[in-house]
């Protein structure tokens, strides 16, 4: 959206409409396209876990059934020969020359459901996000977990899922620094080839894992505020985890379980008692690892009154839900004010309502909510905007 | 002249749920989202508290 005025029950909104490059109403979603594109880019999508090709989409399932050209990798786009997507397009739905467009909006009310983001753990150091490969965020662990995921639900360490991908490069590699007569180069490629199959092979499925609670919330240095659905959402995940792979051991590390709402707490009970899971209340301090990059965990056991470590397979942290970046733009641009953690600012007798009549809000834009939460909101925050259409904004002036 | 459409920002799991009830209502929804498929972060998830079903 770039323009935004007017008053409840007349609000003018101009949207920019981004360009696909292909024709949404001639696209039937065979595939072939991205079957022939020749450009692999790291998976947004899946974290990067795995690849995609530059005409895509984000999944087998995804609404608008179309496929996308990302022009910042897409060959035509970068001035190169190619156009193969548009010689094996039956349907003849390629179109590079489609442009950008502005779409102008007369709404009688607005809903903000903008979401959140993932906290970013790499700003706390002593966790390792981001250095140590078999620590991840707990959204790649569902990706992991996901039957339409990068390991099709394999629970694999991303240390072996990177280690594969490097083994298949590698032989190249040996051959042109063989050509090259390159002996330190190859002694060193030789090398990294015989630890690479060692240690996929000795650890493919992570199945001794840890979760690590409130990270980024309930922390002074960052989100003072619990984010609500990280603790059932760590269970959940270590449950699946098992269900897939019955040796898996799951350790949670908190500082409180917090399972409130319908049928959650019987669900934490269940995660011990069928499951498996230990619960062990204490903060984690540091995670380091070892050679074979298993991630050591050193905390402090609470009920015990010790200071431990434990070895790991694989570490989950429970990242906090952060407001999207972006939204002191639109917030600016809508007139609507946020609270102290950039959240969208609303009362509490009217949970829905922004500072602006006629704009509402629901969802995890307004605060961390979990999903049964999130839909309820929003149809609340639908009805709120019914009323306004159709008593024309005169039910808000009351 | 006022209007009788709505617009959503953002097509996540609320954003979606909201422009459903909507249109079941009778009104024209406009549903904005910035990547090329709606779903945002419920999309990425496997299962769901605290019945395991499935997201997608």
């Amino acid at each position: 959206m770039t323009e935004f005025s007017g008053l409840v029950g007349d609000f003018r909104a101009k949207v920019h409409r981004r360009a696909r490059y292909v024709d949404q109403s001639k696209c039937t979603a065979c595939g072939a396209c991205a079957e022939k594109c020749p450009t692999r880019v790291p998976n947004e999508f899946n974290f990067g876990l795995d690849e995609r090709k530059a005409i895509y989409k984000d999944y087998a399932q995804g609404i608008p059934s179309v496929y996308t050209i990302d022009p910042n990798h897409c060959r035509v786009f970068q001035g190169k020969k190619c156009g193969v997507c548009a010689k094996v397009c039956q349907a003849k739905a390629i179109d590079y020359e489609q442009k950008d467009y502005d779409v102008d909006l007369n709404v009688a009310a607005v809903i903000v459901a903008t979401g959140y983001e993932l906290f970013d753990a790499t700003q706390i150091p002593e966790y390792g996000y981001g250095k140590l490969p078999n620590v991840i965020s707990s959204l790649e662990m569902e990706r992991l977990l996901s039957a339409g995921g990068p390991t099709s639900g394999h629970l694999k360490r991303p240390s072996t899922i990177r280690g594969e991908a490097r083994l298949k490069e590698l032989p190249k590699l040996i051959a042109k620094a063989e050509k090259d007569e390159n002996q330190d180069g190859l002694a060193q490629l030789k090398q990294e080839q015989e630890w690479l199959e060692d240690h996929v092979h000795r650890f493919h499925l992570a199945k001794k894992l840890g979760f690590i609670q409130c990270v980024g919330s309930r922390d002074f240095r960052f989100h003072k505020y619990c984010s609500s659905y990280c603790c059932m959402h760590s269970i959940k995940e270590a449950i699946i985890a098992r269900e897939h792979e019955p040796e898996t051991e799951s350790y949670i590390f908190y500082m409180d379980l917090r399972t409130v709402g319908k049928g959650f707490e019987e669900y934490k009970v269940r995660g011990a008692e069928v499951s498996g899971l230990r619960y062990i209340r204490g903060r984690v301090a540091e995670i380091t690892q070892d050679k074979d990059l298993n991630p050591v965990v050193r905390y402090e056991d609470t009920e015990r009154r010790t200071v431990q470590s434990l070895t790991l397979d694989m570490v989950i942290l429970a990242n906090a839900c952060s407001a999207p970046r972006n939204i002191p733009q639109v917030a600016r641009l809508l007139g609507v004010a946020l609270d102290e953690n950039n959240f969208v600012k609303t009362h509490p007798n009217r949970p829905l309502d922004t500072s602006v009549p006629g704009i509402f809000t629901c969802g995890c834009a307004q605060g961390p909510l979990d999903i049964p939460e999130s839909v309820a909101q929003a149809s609340s925050a639908a009805a709120r905007a019914a009323e306004v259409v159709m008593t024309g904004g005169r039910a808000l002036a009351v | 002249m006022a209007s009788n459409e709505v617009l959503i920002i953002g097509g996540g799991i609320a954003g979606m749920q909201a422009a459903l009830d909507l249109g079941d209502m009778g009104i024209k929804v406009h549903l904005v989202e910035k990547n090329p498929s709606i779903g945002g972060k419920m999309a990425q998830l496997d299962k769901t508290f605290p019945t395991n079903d499935c997201t997608i």
